[in-house]
């Protein structure tokens, strides 16, 4: 039986705002699942309607079996992590973890035990007589985790625990928070609107858009087979390139370039001569470094916008099947990977390629290379893809076509 | 409650550790005020501007307290030299201890200003505190619960503001007939209790500087709302209720309307309506000697007045820049 099951929980605000729209979701116990979304995708108010901090307006919220929708927070016996931790500042540290103990009149000396052991298990133990206005941030969160553990939860929620933090402890506590998960071993909702810290953390990821649950899955899932174009774009990073394109005779027509679809042409047979959305994920795409020799023995000229170049489509046919010509407008050295950003003629549909353009850039796709890749800006590439790493999406539902 | 002193290693605890003493927070706090306060000259301003502006401050203030001044010269003086000799200066004989000791005497048979000096101070406590525990529950509970009608609730209380007293008096009078509140220390005590001001007060102290979220982590540590109140909110609402506190007590200390209504019994008067009373008799006669004792039963007035205000100065001047600062 799941710890927390949520059915068809919808949430409309009372000026009209519908937050949350019939999300279904369970959680098994001891299992860590991460609600993530834009900010504003209703992933909060789904957490606080959990909590009973927010009344439900249809659905129902159950844990273990048993509806709680008219359960008060204080029946409920969850625990909660708040986003800015809300520690009572004139309490102790101790005090402050003690809290829901006194609340529930355990005798003082069990609750100073379970205090001293929350308390060591998150490294406290020397703080204990402060004043959360004397602790540093990461010691505050790590006091909003010590409240919530000390009670033994069977559900646990987080929202968004971590994003106060700076970008170095968010790291550390990441584990942290994973490490102090498998001690107590309870069920966890997780909020956060991080897809680094959903694909990190997650035993499962619900992803929310908009109020609608888009995928609930394993993190490796939902990169590698997102069920909609808003999955596609908001996991991972760099973000999916995502391009308008068609299919026609066996090919994906990009923009002014063709692609032989090899294996991936039975998926698309549904859609032969339709419009579809193509992603290639930055890490698909490959430096076809034959090609670039050519084009040097070509004499071409090294900066694309001049004016002799010649246009895509007969370089493409010369680039063979499976290749993308493209022109490199800025390369990002992380040291451990270089990034890519460049410009094909295709149009952007979402993800990085749209976000390029958006932003201004003249590129509209990134690439994730090896950073010896010897590349510079201005530079004429072609990147080679295999198709069947390629994901498709059909442009009206914004499914995923499989 | 006191911090349980779990940690067993820390015997000697740290500098960082260790309580300030009262002294030390205090000077803490004053040189940190010093150092956030701006200097004049980066207020932007033109040297002959701030001079102007200074002497304006000045005169102000003498505006203000010359006549403190006056009442603390001529409380030494006797009836025909208060009359007679210069305001602002002393004149001999010296008779300060001698009217002092007769504010405890009843001196044309109207009654003592020690009797009523104590009820103006029992009615100005009981009622201020039972105005700021009223302001604490009601401005909380507008701040913090949506109910059916608590906007139109808070409405009427915010409208109360906006009635003068002098208005209700007759009504007010009658009312208190049939419910046996005239010549009753309760009459005074129970419209004491009730400030709208401090509700308004209270609900917009509890708004800003309790944030939604502490209260809901309580909730879900599994306190009651009452537990809630005493154990998380009203710690944090002590500036806000000190500023109402004070409020109070000096509207209760001040108030000569109400118990002027409703008191006939000499024994029962307030310092206000009391030293009205000797004011009309001095004016009457005007030898009865009663000058220098309305000077000295002024005079006497004011110190615990004064002495609140700088006692209860912190709170008052932190709840009233709360709004203004974040955090």
């Amino acid at each position: 039986m799941s710890a927390i099951s949520l059915e068809k929980l919808t949430k409309v605000f009372s000026t009209g705002v519908r937050a949350l729209d019939g999300l279904d979701l369970d959680v098994s116990d001891g299992e860590f699942v991460v609600l993530v979304g834009p900010s504003g995708c209703g992933k909060t108010t789904a957490l606080r309607m959990v909590a009973g901090l927010e009344t439900i307006t249809a659905g129902t919220v159950r844990f273990g079996g048993t509806v709680v929708n008219h359960v008060s927070p204080r029946q409920r016996d969850v625990a909660m992590v708040f986003q800015n931790y809300s520690l009572y500042p004139h309490l102790t540290v101790a005090e402050n973890i003690g809290f829901a103990l006194t609340n529930k009149k355990i005798p003082k000396a069990e609750r100073d035990r379970r205090v001293l052991i929350a308390a060591a298990t998150l490294g406290l133990s020397t703080l204990l007589n402060r004043k959360p206005a004397h602790l540093s941030g990461g010691q505050r969160q790590r006091v909003a985790m010590g409240r919530a553990i000390v009670r033994e939860p069977s559900v646990f929620l987080m929202d968004e625990p971590l994003s106060n933090l700076d970008a170095k402890l968010r790291v550390q506590m990441r584990s942290e928070v994973l490490r102090v998960h498998r001690e107590i071993g309870a069920a966890t909702l997780y909020v956060t609107h991080d897809q680094v810290e959903a694909m990190t953390m997650g035993d499962r990821v619900a992803v929310l858009h908009d109020g609608v649950l888009q995928q609930y899955a394993t993190p490796r899932d939902l990169y590698e087979r997102p069920a909609s174009l808003f999955v596609a774009g908001f996991i991972g990073s760099p973000e999916m390139n995502l391009y308008e394109a068609s299919v026609s005779d066996g090919e994906l027509v990009l923009g002014s370039q063709r692609l032989a679809l090899g294996g991936a042409e039975a998926v698309l047979a549904s859609h032969r001569g339709r419009k579809v959305i193509a992603g290639i994920r930055p890490e698909d795409l490959r430096l076809d470094t034959g090609a670039r020799q050519a084009e040097h023995a070509d004499g071409s000229p090294e900066h694309p916008d001049g004016p002799e170049r010649p246009d895509g489509p007969e370089r493409t046919g010369r680039a063979g099947a499976g290749a993308l010509a493209a022109d490199v407008r800025v390369v990002e050295r992380l040291g451990s990977e270089t990034h890519v950003f460049f410009s094909i003629d295709a149009p952007a549909a979402g993800g990085e390629a749209e976000a390029g353009l958006l932003a201004g850039h003249a590129h509209n796709g990134v690439a994730r290379l090896d950073p010896r890749s010897a590349i510079h800006p201005g530079q004429r590439v072609t990147f080679r893809v295999d198709p069947g790493r390629m994901h498709f999406f059909d442009p009206d539902t914004t499914a995923a076509i499989r | 409650m006191s911090a349980p002193t779990l940690a067993p290693q820390a015997q000697q605890p740290p500098a960082e550790l260790r309580r300030e003493t009262r002294r030390e927070r205090r000077r803490r706090e004053r040189l940190e005020e010093r150092d956030a306060t701006i200097p004049v000259e980066l207020y932007g301003l033109k040297r002959g501007t701030i001079s102007v502006l200074t002497a304006c401050c000045v005169l102000f203030a003498l505006f203000i307290l010359a006549p403190v001044v006056w009442v603390i010269i001529n409380s030494t003086k006797n009836q025909a030299n208060i009359f007679q000799s210069f305001g602002f200066w002393f004149a001999s004989p010296f008779e300060f201890f001698h009217t002092f000791a007769n504010l405890f005497r009843d001196v044309d048979g109207d009654g003592t200003y020690s009797d009523w000096f104590l009820n103006t101070v029992l009615y100005s406590v009981v009622g201020g505190v039972g105005a700021t525990v009223l302001a604490a529950l009601g401005g909380y509970g507008f701040a913090r619960f949506e109910f059916r009608g608590s906007k139109l609730f808070f409405g009427i209380i915010i409208a109360g503001l906006l009635v003068p007293i002098t208005l209700v008096a007759v009504p007010l009078y009658l009312a208190y007939a049939k419910v046996h509140l005239i010549n009753s220390i309760w009459g005074m005590i129970f419209p004491s209790m009730v400030t709208p001001i401090g509700i308004y007060l209270m609900r917009t102290y509890v708004e800003l500087s309790i944030p939604r979220e502490l209260t809901d982590a309580a909730r879900i540590d599994g306190a009651s709302e009452l537990r809630i109140f005493f154990r998380i909110a009203v710690p944090l609402m002590v500036p806000g209720l000190m500023t109402v506190l004070l409020l109070s007590v000096a509207g209760t200390w001040n108030n000569y309307i109400l118990p002027l209504i409703i008191f006939s019994n000499n024994t029962l008067f307030p310092v206000t309506v009391g030293m009205g009373l000797w004011s009309q008799h001095a004016g009457n006669s005007g030898d009865n000697n009663l000058y220098p004792l309305i000077v000295m039963g002024g005079l006497v007035t004011i110190v615990p007045m004064i002495a609140l205000f700088a006692l209860l100065q912190r709170y008052w001047r932190g709840g009233l820049l709360l709004g203004s600062v974040a955090n």
